[in-house]
């Protein structure tokens, strides 16, 4: 009864919520109506300085065809890093719970497993495209929409096709889960050392600079080229794209391991010691 | 204009029901996996509604907020201003999509552990457990 009475009280709320912010967007409640004409002033400015050679935008531009590179990489600069750190917190908790599973999990070994002959032969083939693609996005980042995240989550498919098709245990000869987190973390660290690196060059140079600095900018005139002549290079940009990339591929690869490690050696490394 | 206006809000209004279906999956489905099934329905569609703030309209279609021509002459530039959709909200929504993993993540792995643990993830047996 109670039970029945909690679940009308949820739905009358919800309708209620649906129906207010509904006349929130009719009376304009949101500040513009849809589709707005014109985009908001502070998206003027970053779509006006994206990629800007003229002398007066110069200084403030990100050197960047696609706006969005700009933003994440440049006009946010440490915010991203933090962002990106979050999901390593997040496989450090997972670690933590899944404790003592992964040794057990080398020690065993059981015969031939793995799915069919043609299945097996066709992800041999599909996985040299899947990272071909992957790497192609991750490294034409600063270029086309795309980047170090949506590369690293395509080159992540790799390690799902290699735990499916090829069983767990095979994939944790290849690359055990200490390994994948090693390398996310050499990831993170080549993160935080790219950003520094136009800060290097200024010291050697005897001058300043911004970390996460990208291009020139006002008060310091140091940063990595940019433009040769037809060539956009994107300065950091894409030392961060490729960090990113590493980052994010492999610890796609140690959360697959952590997620399909066979329910009774876990069951044995929770209970066993007790 | 009309049209197109109508079109859009039909567009986020359902976007709105969306969400409140989402949440009453969170409020009222006593299994954990079936509660974090209705949060990835949640937070996607709230990054959808992002998303569409973010678009605009031009004439005669907005364009991707990608420069094609290199180098841009400021010919191009300012007709580049006028039609690209706005940057902003597609950085954000990328922020709260690996956030969002990170998040889904962590309560996958405790709904695993408290599977093992106590061999159920209805919130209601849970809840009695003692110990």
């Amino acid at each position: 009864m109670s039970s029945t009475l909690r679940n009308i009280v949820v739905i009358v709320t919800l309708t209620l919520m649906v129906v207010g912010l509904a006349v929130v967007l009719t009376v304009g409640g949101f500040g513009f109506s849809l589709p707005p004409h014109n985009v908001r002033a502070l998206a003027t400015i970053f779509l006006n300085t994206t990629l800007n050679l003229d002398a007066n935008y110069r200084y403030v531009s990100a050197m960047s065809p696609e706006a969005v590179t700009a933003i994440v990489w440049d006009y946010r600069g440490l915010d991203t890093l933090f962002e990106t750190s979050v999901m390593f917190i997040a496989i450090v908790g997972a670690l933590a719970i899944s404790r003592g599973a992964t040794e057990k999990l080398l020690k065993t070994s059981p015969p031939v497993l793995g799915m069919s002959l043609i299945t097996k032969t066709i992800t041999r083939i599909t996985i040299v495209m899947i990272l071909a693609v992957g790497a192609s996005i991750a490294l034409h980042g600063h270029l086309t929409p795309g980047g170090g995240f949506q590369g690293g989550a395509t080159i992540a498919v790799v390690p799902m096709l290699l735990i499916i098709i090829f069983s767990i245990y095979l994939f944790s000869k290849m690359i055990t889960i200490y390994k994948a987190v090693t390398l996310r973390s050499v990831g993170l660290i080549g993160i935080a050392l790219s950003s520094f690196i136009v800060l290097i060059i200024a010291a050697l140079y005897g001058g300043s600079a911004y970390i996460f600095q990208n291009q020139p900018k006002l008060h310091s005139h140091y940063g990595l080229p940019s433009y040769a002549e037809p060539i956009l290079l994107g300065g950091t940009l894409l030392f961060f794209n490729v960090f990113e990339t590493l980052a994010v591929a492999f610890g796609f690869a140690a959360l697959f391991i952590l997620f399909t490690i066979p329910e009774d050696a876990v069951k044995s490394a929770i209970m066993g010691e007790e | 204009m009309e049209v197109e206006s109508f079109l859009f809000n039909i567009v986020i209004l359902s976007m709105f029901v969306n969400m409140a279906i989402a949440l009453y999956g969170i409020f009222t489905r006593p299994s954990l996996i079936k509660k974090i099934i209705s949060l990835t329905i949640f937070s996607d569609t709230v990054n959808t509604l992002a998303i569409v703030v973010g678009f605009r309209h031009a004439i005669p279609n907005p364009i991707p907020p990608v420069v094609v021509e290199i180098p841009p002459s400021s010919q191009y530039l300012r007709l580049f201003v006028s039609r690209a959709v706005d940057p902003l909200p597609q950085a954000l929504v990328l922020t709260a999509i690996v956030i969002g993993l990170a998040v889904v993540l962590f309560l996958m792995f405790t709904t695993l552990q408290i599977y093992r643990i106590y061999g159920t993830t209805d919130v209601r047996k849970v809840s009695k457990l003692r110990g």
